[in-house]
């Protein structure tokens, strides 16, 4: 294409561009209905915002998206994108990774206790960072999905997660009895 | 409120929490609806319960901290604008909209995804004024299983938990059930094999201890012309043996071979005639490279199965029962003697199992991701190659190979420390015998052993160890048949989602009305795409379909053509529900020309009549015709003939276009849907084949999706789609008055055309091949 710009409007420009929040130009606060609010300066209050990770596997510290609903079945607008969540005052920082753990319901699996198979089930007994857990996942491969390069999420009968970062890392023994049965 | 109370959605509160909230003005025995959840807002584990009273909507839970009150949010009902659920990862919220933004009420774990999609159209009713009716209905979830309640996969899906299938081993003897007599067959030839190499250690005692060495035996002496026959006896039968088994070994072998190749030969076209009746949802959940390794090799492991029946384990453990028997018939001493070292023997296979096995997962999982990468860098390889990126993919497969040469390597390296070292073991207990038996030997004891017993004794030891030495080698094959085995049956016990029901009618006339009815369909459980879609298609009505990228156009599609199933609501064809209808005449009915065209490897005529093989020549060339096809196709020297590579290679995007519109124009259905299916097409071929289909299609339903409105100018009503709803829906000019997302589209490409460079630039993006001076 060339060089000329389309007769669009300076928002409808903006909405192609990505908009980096910093700690100058914006605040992270809890307003109304305890809904979680940007404001951004030279612009206006952002309410009901919830944070998403744009790489939640390769850099989960980085590029957080900041989003909201416009209403009416509408897609969802970025308010922005936090490029280093570090940089923001430490309470900002907490608000940030709150959103965050409200909107990735994810158990991660610390240690296997029992993996057993049984026609077409699998049924775990796990500990994970929110306690001991059983849970029973179907015996196919598009539960137990890869993560980066050696983890693996699952998803159990009810669609819950959780999440192996690194298969590997797992105790020899609980390893093997993990590969025997997820193989993939 | 009913009487009769619904488990799920009047749930009740602990009497402790209840009288806590009521201190707080809360009175959950009036409440209209309570709910529980499992997780609280900052998503962790913690009961929360959803109170609806009359005027306004309640969160509580036990207060964490005294002095910490029990209510967490209250919102009233008239500041609620908006009530709907958003999906998270691994669970969802309940949100309300008040004033410009959304709230999140309560937060859940996808576990009570299905309760909270429930309470969310309780309370939009609650909303708009009605007074929900809650009742014991409210708790019947057709996704999960009416005996265990454990969620489905899908409505009707089979409960895994409540069929059981059989072990692995059994289910492949179900599958070897016809060949049940050429099987017994076998097992008696095998029988046989071991019986007669039973015989050669015979003669070998009775060469020594009647010929060789008769004193030792306390046998008298033969003269030499004696001996003579006797040699000549014992080599005419071990002659007979060598011949009569080597007769046994060829039954056998022809014998197994037709079972076992027959068994992989069913087993094949079972996993394929399964992975035929699989839904379309199941190939976007699979890596087709792991599903061609499954049909190719994984069936032929089948094959070994019957050959380790007939040369392998079964006559092994077989030989090791009789030639034990025998053994110890000889000398029960010595062969208790030489069965020392056996516990370890048991100990090491333990071993090999829990360490050595699990590691052949790996070289399994590595070869097939081989293959998927393999599958991926092949069938994309136009695009590595537009973005140079083949030393990229080649650095991609490397890592794929290495993980297959390593973990091979891995599995032989601790296979051939493993068998030498448990030789050794199987060893010692010959040597055992060695020793205490020759010394048995030269103490000449009346009764005791004598060298002819000695000589067939460590015989018939060598061909008891042999199946032992071989143990390793039966596990190795055994954990490469059962993991074998273990994913056809995944692929054979994952039930297809589309299935016809029993009583399936045909299609009753051809009239070919289509009806949606609140149809509400998501590719993923908890995140619905079609949100509550209705309209009506009278017979021979064409319909256009617009909407924004992802709206959900093609997904309709899908449905209507059941290659999904709806999530709620129906779809009708002639007044029928499509579930009801036979598959095959569903499918006769409706011709789609998909958005991404593919065509297979072979001749254009054969990619056209693929559909139809009984069209007539006559037909083709019409239907070629009439989709603007049959110039460019006879320009071709072989013209109609012209072999087409995969996926339609050799032939431009327009072209690919132009023959999937003839293929379906041959197929003749009652319904045609068109996805796109000119988006590649310059516009004046565009208006012939608008042309040619208005003519054609006159008195045919058809279903036109574009982007490109003017398109669609032709069609009797137009629908506009938007996030998964209908927005609009009537005719271009009554849409135009509408000033509305059709107005607003249409003012947006004529504005496009209108400027210059745009319209060059917007003709360039829809493939256009004629340029504008
Ligand atoms: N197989 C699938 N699995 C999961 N989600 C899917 C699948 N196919 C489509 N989707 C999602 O469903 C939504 C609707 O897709 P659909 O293909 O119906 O859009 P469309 O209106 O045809 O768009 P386009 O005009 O680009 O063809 C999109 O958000 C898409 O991401
Ligand atoms: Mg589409």
């Amino acid at each position: 294409m060339d060089n000329e710009q389309p007769k669009t409007s300076v928002t409808d420009e903006d909405r192609t561009k990505i908009r980096y929040l910093t700690p100058e130009m914006c605040k992270i606060h809890v307003g109304t209905h305890g809904a979680l609010h940007v404001t951004v300066l030279n612009d206006r209050i952002y309410g009901g915002v919830y944070a998403a990770y744009a790489f939640p596997v390769e850099h989960a510290a980085e590029y957080i998206s900041l989003m909201r609903s416009t209403g009416s079945g509408g897609p969802d607008e970025e308010v922005g994108l936090i490029r280093h969540l570090e940089v923001f005052p430490p309470e900002q920082v907490a608000l940030v990774r709150q959103a965050l753990k409200r909107r990735y319901f994810i158990h991660t699996i610390l240690r296997i206790h029992d993996i057993r198979w049984d026609h077409g089930l699998v049924a775990m007994d796990v500990e994970t960072d929110k306690g001991r857990v059983k849970f029973l996942m179907r015996w196919q491969q598009d539960r137990a999905v890869d993560y980066g390069r050696d983890g693996k999420v699952l998803l159990d009968v009810d669609e819950n997660r959780y999440l192996i970062p690194d298969v590997e890392e797992l105790p020899a023994s609980e390893r093997n009895a993990f590969t025997r049965i997820v193989f993939w | 409120m009913p009487e009769a109370k619904s488990v799920l959605l009047n749930v009740d509160v602990p009497a402790e929490l209840a009288d806590l909230a009521r201190a707080e003005g809360v009175r959950v025995e009036t409440a209209w609806m309570i709910a529980a959840t499992d997780l609280n807002l900052a998503g962790s584990y913690e009961p929360v319960y959803l109170v609806a009273e009359g005027e306004r909507l309640v969160t509580i839970a036990r207060p964490k901290a005294p002095g910490e009150k029990a209510v967490r949010e209250t919102v009233p009902r008239g500041e609620i604008l908006e009530i709907r659920t958003r999906q998270g990862v691994g669970g969802g919220f309940l949100e309300v909209r008040v004033a410009d933004m959304y709230v999140e009420m309560l937060a859940y774990s996808n576990a009570r995804a299905d309760i909270f999609h429930k309470v969310a159209t309780k309370l939009k009713d609650w909303l708009a004024g009605q007074t929900p009716f809650i009742g014991p209905e409210d708790d019947l979830d057709p996704r999960r299983c009416p005996a265990c309640g454990m969620p489905l996969q899908f409505k009707g899906d089979v409960c895994q938990k409540c069929m059981k299938g059989g072990a692995v081993f059994r289910r492949v003897i179900t599958f070897m059930r016809p060949y049940a007599g050429k099987a017994i067959l076998m097992m008696l030839l095998v029988l046989v094999t071991v019986a007669l190499a039973l015989v050669p250690q015979q003669l070998i005692r009775l060469l020594t201890n009647v010929v060789l060495a008769p004193e030792q035996a306390g046998n008298r002496p033969l003269p030499f012309g004696e001996a003579s026959v006797w040699l000549m006896w014992l080599v005419l039968a071990l002659f007979t043996q060598v011949l009569l088994s080597a007769g046994v070994g060829i039954l056998t072998g022809r014998l197994s071979s037709v079972v076992g190749t027959q068994i992989t030969y069913d087993m094949r076209n079972r996993v394929f005639t399964h992975l035929t009746r699989m839904g379309v949802d199941y190939y976007d959940r699979y890596n087709v490279g792991q599903l061609m390794t499954r049909v190719a090799s994984d069936t032929e492991q089948m094959k070994s199965f019957v050959n380790q029946l007939t040369g392998g384990f079964l006559a092994q453990i077989i030989t090791l029962v009789t030639v034990g028997i025998v053994l110890f018939g000889l000398n029960w001493q010595l062969a208790a003697i030489t069965l020392v070292p056996a516990p370890l023997v048991f100990l090491s296979v333990m071993i090999f199992w829990k360490r050595i096995y699990p590691r052949y997962h790996r070289v399994w999982d590595a070869n097939s991701k081989l293959s998927g990468v393999l599958n991926t860098i092949l069938s994309g390889i136009r695009v590595v190659k537009a973005f140079g990126q083949e030393p990229r993919e080649q650095a991609r497969f490397d890592t794929s190979s290495v993980k297959v040469r390593d973990s091979f390597r891995a599995v032989e390296f601790s296979v051939s420390t493993f068998n030498p070292l448990v030789g050794v073991l199987f060893q010692v207990g010959g040597m055992l015998a060695w020793f205490v038996g020759g010394r048995e030997v030269l103490q000449h004891k009346p009764g005791g052993l004598n060298l002819g017993d000695l000589l067939a004794f460590l015989g018939y030891l060598g061909m008891f160890y042999a199946p032992l030495g071989q143990l390793t080698q039966l596990t190795n094959w055994l954990t490469g048949f059962l993991t074998a085995s273990q994913r056809i049956f995944e692929v054979l016990d994952t039930n297809p989602q589309i299935v016809q029901v029993d009583n399936a009618t045909a299609m009753p006339n051809k009239g070919s009305g289509v009806t949606f009815e609140n149809v509400v369909f998501g590719y993923n459980r908890h995140e619905p795409v079609l949100k509550g879609i209705s309209f009506e298609i009278k017979p021979g009505e064409h319909i256009g379909i617009v909407g924004k990228s992802g709206s959900g156009k093609t997904t309709l599609i899908n449905l209507m053509a059941r290659f999904y199933e709806v999530d709620e609501g129906r779809i009708l064809v002639d007044s029928v529900d499509i579930r009801d209808l036979q598959l095959d005449e569903l499918r006769r009915s409706v011709g789609i020309v998909l958005q991404e065209p593919f065509l297979f490897r072979g001749t254009i005529y054969a990619n056209i009549t693929y559909g139809r093989k009984d069209a007539t020549t006559d037909e083709v060339l019409a239907a070629a015709k009439a989709a603007n096809a049959h110039e460019f196709i006879i320009r071709h020297p072989l013209g109609y003939d012209t072999y087409i590579g995969e996926r339609g290679a050799g032939l431009s995007g327009g072209e690919r276009q132009r023959i999937s519109i003839a293929r379906a124009l041959l197929y003749n259905p009652d319904i045609l849907v068109l996805d796109e299916a000119t988006s590649n097409v310059d516009t004046e071929s565009e208006q012939l084949i608008q042309q040619a289909l208005l003519r054609i299609t006159r008195g045919r339903t058809t279903l036109a999706i574009a982007h490109r409105l003017s398109t669609l100018r032709n069609s009797d009503r137009i629908i506009v789609m938007d996030g998964g709803k209908i927005v609009e829906m009537g005719s271009h000019e009554e849409l135009l008055a509408l000033k509305g997302l059709y107005h607003r589209l249409v003012k947006i490409q004529t504005e496009l055309t209108a400027d210059p460079a745009f319209r060059m630039a917007a003709e360039m993006s829809a493939g256009e091949k004629k340029k504008e001076e």
